[in-house]
């Protein structure tokens, strides 16, 4: 059982997650607690089973309640275990301590914390110290309680603040073995009390004064309202933070009661370990930083001591105190003296390495006492950093990596001081040596230096660059010397490739990395020469950077695609051929290619290598992808392309790394970019067409063309009226326009529609007329629609459309278009209904035709239609067949003189035809295409308006007598009589 | 002030890596959410924390020669204090991750940040140094450099963890690091009503008094045998102390004494014990010239010492001359795998001619196999190692008379089998290493003397002082060939 509960705990603590997967935290923690009270079980197993809770006491306790249930069954397990078993009894509290304050249960209206803590300061002022505890335990209950008071006041802040003289005088006791636990207590209290006290408005000594004589009953149930329990403060940040100092307390000169406190805390401070002293002198430093009636010279006398010292804790402690209070502890001669002793212990030979790295950091945010830059915290230089002292931090090649970067950094840093200094000329001694230093380096990674030689190499050379990446003939020698690495060992590419993204993307002058990529991108087409001598894996490598290469727009691609050409024909070794990994390296570089922008000066070499890949790779997925891109280049246009790779390419968040990441840079068959060639269907319209016009589009005026032998007939008004009709017949035939009508729309988004679609492009307008009445349509493009406010101008729509019948009809409508995820979407738009009025024109004749000419050819079709027997409709291209369709027909409709011309004005003033000799008659010709008439002769009568008409069609009747019972709709209250 | 979590790893060069010991502290991580606000991070489980820090630490699949994560070379890792990146978020980072590695032996912490963003820098969180000062006492609590994960030695020392936690840290605030050997059998309490005690003596001493003395001085060296290169050398020392004295707060105090003309001591650090420094004593940098009111002694360290021993004080020193000074030369004969060696050492006056041990080592990299050493000494005798790419000459415990030897003669590399590979060591770029220990002698001059050692108690103790001189990466350079320049004096 024991065992198997130690394996158990053991299980749980490698991994809650998967141990709570087959229990529950709730069953787990009830075996736990039911363990605690088995007298059947070990104290050392016990211990064991404390530590779940110790570790994870949110898992087992989600909840306040059950954290404050947990503690005090604890606490009752506490209280009935024998004082001999101290490790038990210790481990015990600090469980409890543990699971109160992440539970949150640290309240006054906790039982448990009330309970808790009042057991906590019994113990801690050894009144409940048992005679029979074992003396030789080294840290007694005592001790650990004293350390549960410590935490318990640092996570709620001045818990404990009420009891600061009971806590001093505990201190004071002359008991020798916890004053190193009360001192750390005591310091945390007053810290956090000085601090809470700095905080309010208007707080000065006497608050101080209360605060260190806070003697409070120990009995928690004598306040339960105290404040500390009830408002719970959280954490307090450190004071002395780099954004400068805290909240202060005015106190005045007269703080003697805290001073005297502190000197006796200062003095012995000694006596405590290196890790609690430090810890000591931190919280002092940061009540002297908040009180400003007490001088830091309090730490003076402890000064020479901390400086001496061999343990980095302390001496950072001396640093901290620097940063706090400046020259007001420490002088100019004080300052270069530290410094100084900073700089030795960077290096020096008893200092362990990560000592020695952490004092290189401390160097580099050296707390100055007059800092001239980088107060943003920063990396700086101090000022007394000469090149002398820094001279025995420069990096050897003996250094580790870490050591070696660290150094390096603050060699960079004081050189290029020096180097500036001498503004660019003769280079100072320190950047000759550490680029000797790089090319040491250099050396060994040439020579077989293990992936860690490697990586620090281009680590160095990264850092170097930062620095020192302005002095060209530095830069430009790098540049060189890593196209020559990279050549001799081709499988440092990602290494070098790494490097130029990092300094493209760094504070490395601009254009470097170009500059790089650019050289390696001849390093790697030289070896095109000799195909057949390149290894299958340098092959790999150089595809590897041409594709990165071929990432930048500004280098030139001409020999890239040379080289894929040279790769993709090459015919031997034949294995190549067959080579999945080669091919799609090629197909990488192909696909960069692709979306370079000087691709239109590539698109036949380019076009060829996938082309011959197509159709002669052994691998049929190197073929298909291939044929993809093949498809792809020739098919797309520039932005589609470049949509399409981006999209399917690295994926939405995929950066460069990512896509390198990939077993294959080839466009995947991914969502994305299926989705990306795929049409998608809107669910509803997003867009309209909205004639443009008010009343619903009459039909543009159709110039019709210049027709000489008309025009002169035109000048002729002595011709025979025979000839009129068959003049206007031969031309109505010759001019197609006559048989086509122009019709202005708008497109505009529908006010209410799906989102994502306010600003799209490419749109493509297809048209279906309803059977039979209009020719088909040709698509209309138009460029792009935004939603946008009314300023810009919707995009205008003109259909020409060739009606087959002389009837209103109805055209589907439907658009392709490119909305703003870049994806081609389609979308039906609502139907447009051609109106019968829309077809109307005016009599398709010459424009030189005067007005006489129109009206003898009115008079001509008058008698024409009305004679019912000889001539030919007009449409059926005259001939002597007598037609059935004639007809004319009579409409009356009540209306006014104004009215009767504002009728006309509005609705048929294209098509009147003017007579000077009728002054009381109206002659209106529509021409209905493609090559109907009805002619109206309109007479007002005494109180109605008489509409005669004649047509070629009679079926055109009912449409003529809609059209005009809608235009005289509130006029007309007659009947119709025909 | 505080750490969040502990880890110990154990791994053989980056394989068989295991996760051997953690603890976390649920307080301190209350306080850390409580502080961080929205910036907190929480600790993952052991298992993706490790595989975290195997990726900052380069350990990661060992086998893959590039991994874009583990060898950016954006990841200027020029800090102990490591960034893990849980998640991909700008915000899922647990930083500063401490790490101290040394051999098969991780340890690492997370220590508390008492402030918010932005992020304070490294130098102004008391918690890092207290975070390196912990790892660093369970490092050599385990076992120091002689570590072996699969020894006698880390099991047990692994199982005592949680105890050890207990007392030097046991609500995530280190208090002390844990002593090397347990305490409990030198010391008895001391009873009350006694003076203070410090806590880090954490009893008393019983029994026989004495006090034992060592200072050991090592050297370092760098000979090019190039006028154009500066050969270089420094000397470090330790004194370290074993004071079994009685008494609560027994008083003793040690003083460093330097002949007449000797330099003076630089940089010296002293043990927390000490309890009054001089300023002067810690007037003496190495690295600047120091000013004209040298300070040469004697060096006094008052001190309470603790039970167990421990180093008093270190320093370093500028001595005139190397003790050994060589030359090397090698040269290409005609045939390629020929090759002339001329040794020169000469052993300075000043320095005692009687050695523990001497021996010279020759490593020959990059190349295969010797066949033939046709080499003379004058002095000592001549070993070649098994895999027959190393030469060792014993000098044994003296030079001879004229305090000078030398090696002639020739090596054929016309073997089977290729010998180790150094990528600094390639062509004629070759050293020499020497490894010597002489007893009784410090190169500074600095010396212990019995009768200065002073102890406040009723009992007279037994007072043992001793020095002797070792060295350490003490090379010579072939002149021949190029060699590595490692050091700032030539900037100057």
């Amino acid at each position: 059982m024991a065992v198997s509960w130690v394996e158990r705990v053991a299980s749980f603590l490698r991994s809650p997650s998967r141990f709570l997967a087959s229990t529950t935290a709730e069953v787990f923690l009830v075996e736990l607690l039911r363990e605690q009270r088995d007298e059947r079980v070990t104290y050392d197993v016990k211990l064991t089973m404390l530590s779940p809770l110790c570790e994870h006491p949110t898992l087992l306790c989600p909840s306040a309640c059950t954290g404050e249930e947990t503690c005090l069954e604890l606490m009752s397990v506490f209280s009935h275990c024998p004082p001999k078993y101290t490790e038990f009894r210790c481990q015990l509290l600090l469980t409890l301590t543990t699971v109160l304050v992440s539970t949150g249960c640290v309240s006054a209206h906790s039982h448990a914390s009330r309970d808790f803590l009042e057991l906590l300061l019994k113990l801690a002022q050894d009144t409940y110290y048992d005679p029979a505890d074992v003396p030789s335990a080294l840290r007694s209950t005592r001790a650990a309680a004293c350390e549960c008071l410590r935490e318990l006041e640092a996570c709620c802040p001045s818990l404990l603040s009420q009891h600061l003289e009971l806590l001093n005088g505990l201190r004071q006791q002359e008991n020798p073995r916890h004053h190193q636990a009360l001192s750390g207590l005591y310091a945390v209290v007053l810290r956090n009390g000085v601090h809470l006290l700095a905080r309010q408005a208007g707080a000065g000594p006497e608050g101080l004064k209360a605060l260190l004589g806070g003697n409070a009953a120990v009995a928690w149930e004598a306040e339960p309202d105290s404040p500390a329990l009830t408002d719970r403060a959280a954490p307090l940040p450190s004071v002395l933070g780099p954004s400068g100092l805290g909240p202060t307390l005015q106190t005045g000169p007269d703080c003697k009661e805290l001073r005297s406190v502190l000197s006796s805390l200062l003095e012995e401070s000694y006596l405590l370990t290196p890790l609690s002293q430090a810890a000591l002198l931190h919280a002092l430093t940061e009540v002297v930083a908040m009180v400003s009636g007490v001088s830091p010279a309090i730490f003076k006398a402890q000064l020479l001591r901390l400086l001496g010292t061999s343990k980095v804790c302390l001496f950072h402690c001396t640093l901290l105190m620097k940063a706090a209070f400046t020259d007001s502890l420490f002088s100019a001669e004080d300052e270069a003296f530290l410094l100084k002793r900073l700089v030795a212990l960077c290096q020096h030979p008893q200092m362990s390495t990560a000592a020695q790295l952490f004092y290189t950091d401390c160097l580099v945010h050296f707390p100055e006492n007059r800092p001239i830059g980088a107060a943003d915290g920063g990396e700086a230089l101090p000022v007394l950093l000469t090149p002398r002292l820094a001279a025995s931090l420069v990096p050897t090649v003996f250094d580790e990596p870490a050591t070696m970067l660290a150094r390096l950094n603050v060699s960079a840093l004081v050189h290029l001081e020096e180097h500036g200094a001498r503004e660019g000329g003769a280079a100072g001694g320190g950047l000759a040596y550490l680029w000797e230093h790089l090319l040491l380096r250099l050396h060994v990674v040439e020579h077989g230096g293990d992936r860690a030689a490697v990586v620090t190499f281009f680590r160095a050379s990264f850092l170097f660059l930062c620095h020192f990446g302005h002095v060209e003939r530095h830069a430009a020698d790098l540049r060189r010397r890593l196209c020559a690495l990279y050549l001799r060992h081709c499988r440092l590419a990602p290494h070098v490739l790494n490097l130029a993204d990092r300094a493209q993307d760094g504070p490395v002058r601009p254009g470097w990395a170009v500059a790089l990529l650019r050289s390696l991108q001849g390093a790697a087409v030289s070896a095109g020469g000799d195909l057949a001598a390149v290894s299958q894996k340098d092959l790999h490598w150089h595809l590897r950077v041409l594709a990165r290469v071929a990432e930048e727009g500004q280098i030139g691609q001409g020999s890239a695609v040379d080289f894929l050409f040279a790769v993709a024909t090459a015919a031997s070794p034949p294995s190549r051929n067959e080579d999945w990994r080669l091919g799609s390296d090629l197909l990488a570089v192909c696909r960069h290619l692709l979306a370079h922008p000087g691709l239109d000066a590539l698109l036949c070499p380019l076009a060829d290598v996938l082309q011959h890949v197509a159709r002669h790779h052994g691998d049929t997925d190197v073929r298909d992808h291939a044929r993809l891109y093949y498809s792809l280049l020739t098919a797309l246009s520039r932005e589609k392309l470049a949509g399409v790779l981006a999209n399917g390419g690295g994926g939405a968040n995929g950066g460069r790394q990512d896509n390198k990441r990939a077993l294959s840079a080839m466009v995947v068959e991914s969502q994305d970019l299926t989705s990306a060639l795929t049409i998608h269907k809107a669910r509803t319209p997003v867009f309209h067409l909205v004639a443009k016009d008010r009343a619903g589009g009459w039909a543009e005026p159709t110039p019709a063309p210049e027709d000489d032998e008309a025009a002169a007939a035109g000048t002729d008004p002595g011709a025979p009226d025979a000839d009129v009709l068959s003049s206007y017949r031969s031309q109505l035939l010759s001019s197609g326009a006559a048989a086509e009508i122009a019709l202005s729309y708008e497109l505009r988004h529908l006010d209410v529609g799906p989102a994502g679609f306010d600003r799209l492009f490419s749109l493509r307008l297809h048209f279906e007329p309803s059977a039979g009445r209009f020719a088909a349509l040709a698509d209309v493009c138009v460029p792009r629609l935004f939603r946008e406010g009314a300023s810009a101008a919707p995009p205008a729509v003109t259909l020409t459309l060739r009606p087959r019948a002389p009837y209103p009809g109805t055209l589907r409508c439907s658009a392709v278009f490119t909305a703003q995820d870049e994806l081609t979407w389609h979308a039906a738009l609502p139907d447009v209904h051609v109106a019968f009025r829309q077809l109307f024109k005016p009599l398709p004749v010459p424009a030189s035709w005067g007005p006489a000419l129109r009206l003898r050819a009115f008079e001509r079709l008058w008698d024409e239609f009305c004679s019912g027997g000889d001539g030919g409709s007009v449409g059926e291209g005259g001939g002597g067949d007598a037609s059935p369709d004639r007809a004319s027909s009579l409409f009356c409709g009540r209306l006014g003189e104004a009215e009767l011309e504002a009728l006309l004005e509005e609705h048929f003033a294209p098509f009147r035809v003017a007579d000077p000799g009728d002054a009381t008659g109206h002659r209106v010709l529509l021409f209905i295409p493609p090559g109907s008439h009805v002619l109206l002769r309109i007479r007002p009568q005494e109180d109605a308006v008489q509409f005669h008409m004649a047509t070629d069609n009679w079926r055109l009747l009912p449409h003529v007598n809609d059209f005009l019972l809608s235009v005289t709709d509130w006029e007309a209250r007659n009947g119709v009589d025909s | 002030m505080s750490i969040r979590a502990l880890w110990i790893i154990t791994h053989e060069k980056g394989e068989h890596v295991s996760v051997r010991f953690s603890r976390r502290f649920p307080t301190v991580e209350y306080r850390a959410k409580s502080l961080a606000g929205s910036s907190y991070q929480a600790v993952p489980e052991d298992s993706a924390v490790l595989q975290l820090l195997l990726t900052e630490l380069g350990l990661a699949d060992p086998g893959k020669p590039y991994v874009a994560q583990r060898d950016d070379c954006l990841n200027q890792q020029r800090t102990p204090a490591l960034e893990l990146h849980v998640d991909s978020s700008a915000k899922g980072i647990l930083w500063p991750v401490l790490v101290i590695s040394r051999g098969p032996l991780i340890l690492a912490c997370l220590p508390l940040v008492e402030a918010g963003e932005p992020r304070p820098p490294l130098s102004s969180l008391l918690s890092v140094s207290q975070g390196l000062t912990l790892l660093e006492g369970l490092q050599s609590f385990l076992g120091g450099s002689e570590i072996k994960t699969d020894g006698d030695g880390l099991a047990p020392r692994l199982a005592l963890m949680p105890s050890v936690l207990q007392q030097v840290c046991p609500l995530g605030t280190p208090l002390d690091v844990p002593q090397a050997r347990a305490p409990s059998t030198a010391g008895v309490p001391a009873a009350a009503g006694s003076p203070r005690q410090p806590a880090w003596r954490t009893g008393q001493h019983r029994g026989r008094p004495a006090v034992n003395v060592a200072l050991t001085e090592t050297v370092r060296c760098m000979q090019y045998g190039d006028p154009s290169k500066q050969d270089l050398w420094d000397v470090y020392g330790t004194v370290t102390c074993k004071c079994d004295v009685e008494g609560v707060l027994p008083n003793v105090t040690v003083t460093l004494t330097l002949p007449p003309n000797g330099s003076p001591l630089q940089d010296i650090l002293a043990h927390p014990c000490v309890t009054s420094l001089d300023s002067s004593i810690l007037n003496a940098s190495s690295v600047d010239d120091g000013d004209g009111s040298a300070f040469s002694g004697p060096y006094k360290f008052p001190f309470c010492p603790p039970l167990e021993p421990f180093k008093l004080c270190s320093y370093t020193s500028q001595v005139p001359v190397p003790p050994i000074l060589g030359s090397y030369q090698l040269k290409q004969q005609q045939e390629v795998n020929h090759l002339r060696v001329s040794v020169n050492l000469k052993l300075h006056e000043s320095v005692k001619n009687t050695f523990e041990y001497c021996e010279a080592r020759l490593p020959f990299f990059n190349r295969v196999q010797m066949s033939t050493v046709d080499v003379k000494v004058s002095s000592g005798h001549l070993d070649v190692n098994k895999e027959k790419n190393l030469l060792v000459w014993v000098l044994g415990q003296k030079f001879p008379k004229s305090r000078e030897v030398t090696m002639e003669g020739g090596i054929r590399f016309s073997g089977q089998l290729p010998g180790p590979v150094d990528p600094l060591c390639t062509d004629l770029t070759a050293y020499i290493k020497l490894y010597f220990k002489v007893p009784d002698l410090t190169l500074s001059g600095c010396s212990v003397d019995q009768h200065s050692v002073q102890v406040y108690s009723c009992a007279k103790p037994k007072i043992v002082t001793c020095r002797e001189l070792q060295s350490k990466e003490y090379f010579i350079w072939n002149s021949t060939g190029p060699a590595p320049v490692s050091s700032g004096q030539m900037i100057l």
